[in-house]
């Protein structure tokens, strides 16, 4: 026949449960294991625990302890509310750092744009489109695109904008972007384009080097590429070499005298 | 002759920039041909195919199309979006109207010439009509519609499913209804436009094929592909007495060594330029009536005009690119050696300056004066003139401000030999006589055009006592200049070919003058008539060899001891003219080196004649006299601009 371990009691069972969520152990928790496999107590009292856990196979006969209920089930609803001011504790942590973070973007990015005042004052000058005289110190009047005028017509449709600057004592300068940009960059995805398609990957393309060697390889006494040496290669070491020899001799005339 | 020393100048690192498109003019025989930096170019075919004017380029402009249209007006139009009409008499760009549907793609005209159609990105084509100022813009096509247009649009579809999209480069239609298209496989395809259908198809390269162009009477059309190999197709018969007609393959042309980006179809000749930057001209043997030297392959790769401007009293040369200026102090030795000797150089070429100039346009011709203190160049909208002081071996440069403003735009500028004066030629047609002095430069006086009519590029010259100014440029002749007494001296007669070089000859002040079909003259201008020797030289006739050559004379200069010395270069030779030698006829040998010593004193004077020339030196850009026994010469040898350009098509050989 094979002999059984002592089982242990079932209402301590649901104080082993609480244990094995996996707490860290605090001394009442191993209390009350030594409790559970020493002897039967009663209450809340905290013997003195057994440190030797192997204790608890057939050589130890004595009963259980006895625990009761109402004891175990305090500890259990402690340790429920514990767990949930944890969780709480660390809700509300993430939700003021995701709070932080925002405000920081928000900060940056309010930073990034003009102030207010100014936008308001450039959306109104915009619509009345004043010309100011250029004695006053505070405005100032631009003409965009000098160049244009040097293209040597004046019935082109010039893109004059009389843009206004603001400045409240500063010596900066607004100024509208108008399809300039967008012909430029129409302009050059279009260049970019043929030059894709020409010089882009897919293509067959050699270097020059190498078209130009062609010749030279089919001769009847094969010739060298026509741009031999790689000049560029190891400058920093050529560079330190020179310098090394430079120190060099200066040590040496140094060491003749 | 005499001996001389000879630097060898080969630090000039001139890179043309690729051809992009060619339109060709049959009614008066010129071809327009814009590259990719923006500069157009006009060549007149029929004066040995001599550059006769040109635009200057502007770093916005991508031109992708340029046609010609009815009354010789001349039109481009580009990724920027504009359309461009060119003023050929004032040399500048009368005025760029936005299309406003983004790039342009292509271009054509009518037939008729009256009208202008232009592919845009956004897909529509555009009609603009052209009246006698602008054009107006007339009605606007959907994608769908465009089969109303003739001639050719170069589209950007998309079509086949290879691993690359398959892109069309060329689409030409022709008025039975066959549309011809060259793509990007390589491939040169037939369609029929009533039914959509393709018709034939010819595989005829590995690599992209660029570009199209059909003859006028339609019967052949040629392509360029991106190998550097252009192609002839020709409506053949199909037997000898059918009426049946097909497209046949005929020749082959290898001319260039990377893409043929454009190609144009004359009656008689194929032209052909790309990013090798090489025009060339290939007339049709079975086109040509009289099969003489006329007939025979040109190549146009070196300038027409001097780029480069020596100070000869210190020994320096400006080299003008398309947006800096170069200023270099050649090298000196003290080594002598014999006929044929290099001699090492105990003091290296010194590169002093270099002068980038401001904004985006390029610069049209610059010079230094001869005592080096004074550099001017000019762009299309500016005018810029700077002092230079040197100090030991140290140079310092102080910009003129406060240019006037009839000094925006120089065709042409030049110092005179004592440095005091700067004569500029402006677009305009006047030219223009400022006096320098100090640091600072006071108007003098303007000379205003004749009838009002200005065009071809000026040429300037003047003497080197400084009373003689002679100008080229106007179809009335060369006008000659008095300087001191401001005014009109005399016109050498009007010569039916262009002006390709000028000088006037220290003491004598005899103007001699070299024409684009390679005839010299020479004008005294004291006595207001031909000198005797050019008239004998008229009647006798140059050479047969000497008035086959392909290149234009670009400089002359003088010996200032030797009076009867002319000295003349252009790309592959240089010569030195003794007038007090006898003149060759055709049976002479032109080109005869020095005859080796061992022969008899007879022969040597037998073939001994006034045209002594030499090609050691060539590829030359620049050749002249610096003292009594020292010449210069720049050379540009064809190997380096090419290890410059951009990377060609690979090519497969066997064995490699």
């Amino acid at each position: 026949m094979v002999q059984l371990r002592p089982r242990a009691s079932r209402a301590p069972a649901s104080a082993e449960a609480m244990v094995d969520e996996g707490q860290p152990a605090s001394e009442e928790e191993e209390a009350e294991h030594g409790l559970l496999l020493g002897q039967p107590s009663s209450g809340a009292a905290a013997e003195p625990l057994e440190e030797d856990e192997e204790g608890d196979d057939e050589f130890d006969d004595e009963a259980p302890e006895e625990l009761t209920f109402a004891s175990a089930q305090a500890e259990a609803r402690e340790e429920e509310r514990r767990v949930r001011e944890t969780v709480r504790r660390d809700k509300t942590l993430l939700k003021e750092k995701r709070k932080r973070r925002e405000e920081l973007f928000i900060e940056q990015k309010k930073r990034k744009l003009l102030p207010d005042t100014i936008l308001e004052k450039l959306t109104t000058a915009s619509q009345t489109n004043i010309k100011k005289s250029p004695g006053k110190a505070k405005e100032v009047n631009l003409q965009k695109k000098n160049e244009d005028c040097e293209k040597g017509n004046d019935s082109k449709k010039v893109k004059v904008q009389k843009v206004q600057s603001v400045s409240q004592n500063k010596s900066y300068l607004a100024v509208r972007l108008k399809d300039q940009d967008l012909r430029d960059s129409r302009q050059q995805a279009a260049q970019a384009f043929i030059h894709n398609s020409l010089y882009g990957p897919g293509t067959n393309r050699t270097t020059v080097n190498k078209f130009l060697s062609l010749a030279n390889k089919r001769l009847p006494v094969k010739r060298a590429a026509v741009q031999f040496l790689n000049n560029a290669w190891g400058i920093q070491k050529k560079q330190n070499a020179k310098r090394f020899k430079r120190r060099w001799m200066v040590r040496k005339m140094k060491t003749k005298k | 002759m005499g001996e001389f020393k000879v630097h060898r100048v080969r630090f000039f690192n001139y890179v043309p920039s690729g051809i992009r498109c060619v339109a060709y003019n049959n009614q008066s025989n010129r071809l327009a041909v814009s590259r990719t930096d923006g500069t157009v170019e006009i060549y007149n075919l029929s004066a040995n195919y001599f550059q006769e004017k040109f635009f200057p380029g502007h770093e916005s402009r991508a031109t992708e199309a340029l046609c010609w249209a009815e009354g010789q007006r001349l039109f481009s139009a580009g990724l920027n979006g504009e359309i461009m009409e060119y003023d050929l008499q004032a040399l500048n760009i009368k005025y760029a109207m936005d299309a406003f549907g983004g790039p342009i793609w292509s271009m054509a005209a009518s037939p008729s010439g009256s009208q202008l159609l232009v592919g845009c990105e956004d897909g529509s084509v555009k009609l603009f009509q052209i009246t006698p100022d602008k054009i107006q813009f007339e009605r606007n096509f959907d994608r769908q519609k465009s089969s109303a247009v003739h001639k050719m649009i170069v589209d950007r579809q998309y079509m086949g499913a290879s691993k690359r999209k398959c892109i069309v480069w060329g689409v030409a239609f022709l008025s039975d209804g066959t549309v011809i298209s060259v793509d990007s496989a390589g491939k040169v395809q037939f369609w029929d436009s009533a039914t959509g259908t393709l018709v034939k198809s010819h595989l005829i390269a590995n690599a992209d094929v660029q570009s199209i162009a059909v003859a006028d009477q339609e019967d052949s059309f040629v392509v360029g592909t991106a190998e550097g190999t252009v192609f002839h197709f020709q409506l053949v018969p199909v037997t000898s007495n059918s009426n049946e007609k097909q497209w046949v393959r005929t020749k082959p042309f290898q001319h260039h060594t990377h893409d043929v980006r454009t190609v144009a179809h004359s009656p008689t000749a194929l032209i052909s330029g790309g990013t090798d930057t090489h025009l060339v001209i290939r007339p049709l043997m079975e086109k040509v009536e009289v099969k003489n030297y006329d007939a025979a392959l040109r190549k146009i790769t070196f300038p027409h005009r001097c780029l480069i401007s020596c100070s000869k009293k210190r020994q320096l040369l400006l080299f003008q690119f398309a947006h800096h200026l170069e200023l270099w102090r050649l090298g000196s030795t003290v080594a002598t050696g014999k006929n044929g000797d290099t001699l090492p150089l105990s003091k290296n070429a010194d590169h002093l300056l270099h002068l980038k100039t401001k904004g985006p346009e390029n610069i049209i011709c610059s010079c230094i004066s001869p005592c080096g203190s004074w550099i001017a160049y000019s762009t299309v909208s500016r005018f810029f003139l700077y002092r230079l002081n040197y100090e030991h071996d140290n140079i310092s440069l102080k910009r003129v401000s406060k240019m006037p403003a009839f000094l925006r735009c120089a065709l042409q500028i030049l110092f005179s030999e004592d440095s005091t004066k700067l004569f500029v030629a402006s677009n305009q047609g006047a030219l223009h006589i400022v006096q320098l002095s100090g640091g600072s430069f006071k108007h003098l006086h303007a000379f205003q055009p004749q009838s009002g009519t200005v065009e071809a590029m000026c040429l300037l010259a003047v003497s080197p006592d400084g009373h003689w100014l002679a100008a080229s440029g106007t179809s009335a002749g060369v006008h000659v200049y008095d300087v001191k007494q401001l005014k009109l001296h005399c016109t050498v007669p009007a010569y039916n070919f262009p002006v390709t070089a000028m000088a006037i000859a220290p003491n004598t002040n005899n103007l001699v003058i070299a024409h684009s079909d390679q005839q010299v003259f020479e004008y005294s201008i004291p006595d207001k008539q031909y000198t005797d020797w050019s008239r004998t030289v008229q009647k006798q006739g140059f050479h047969h060899l000497w008035l086959q050559r392909d290149t234009p004379i670009t400089h002359i200069s003088f010996h200032p001891k030797r009076p009867m010395h002319i000295l003349l270069h252009d790309a592959y030779m240089f010569c030195i003219i003794d007038k007090s030698l006898p003149l060759p006829n055709d049976k002479t040998l032109l080109y005869n080196p020095f005859p080796p010593t061992n022969e008899s004193d007879v022969v040597r004077r037998r073939t001994a004649h006034a045209f002594k020339i030499s090609k050691i030196y060539k590829p030359l850009l620049f050749m002249d006299l610096l003292d009594e026994r020292t010449l210069v010469a720049v050379e540009r040898p064809l190997d380096d601009i090419i290890a410059q350009l951009p990377p060609p098509i690979k090519k497969k050989k066997f064995g490699t």
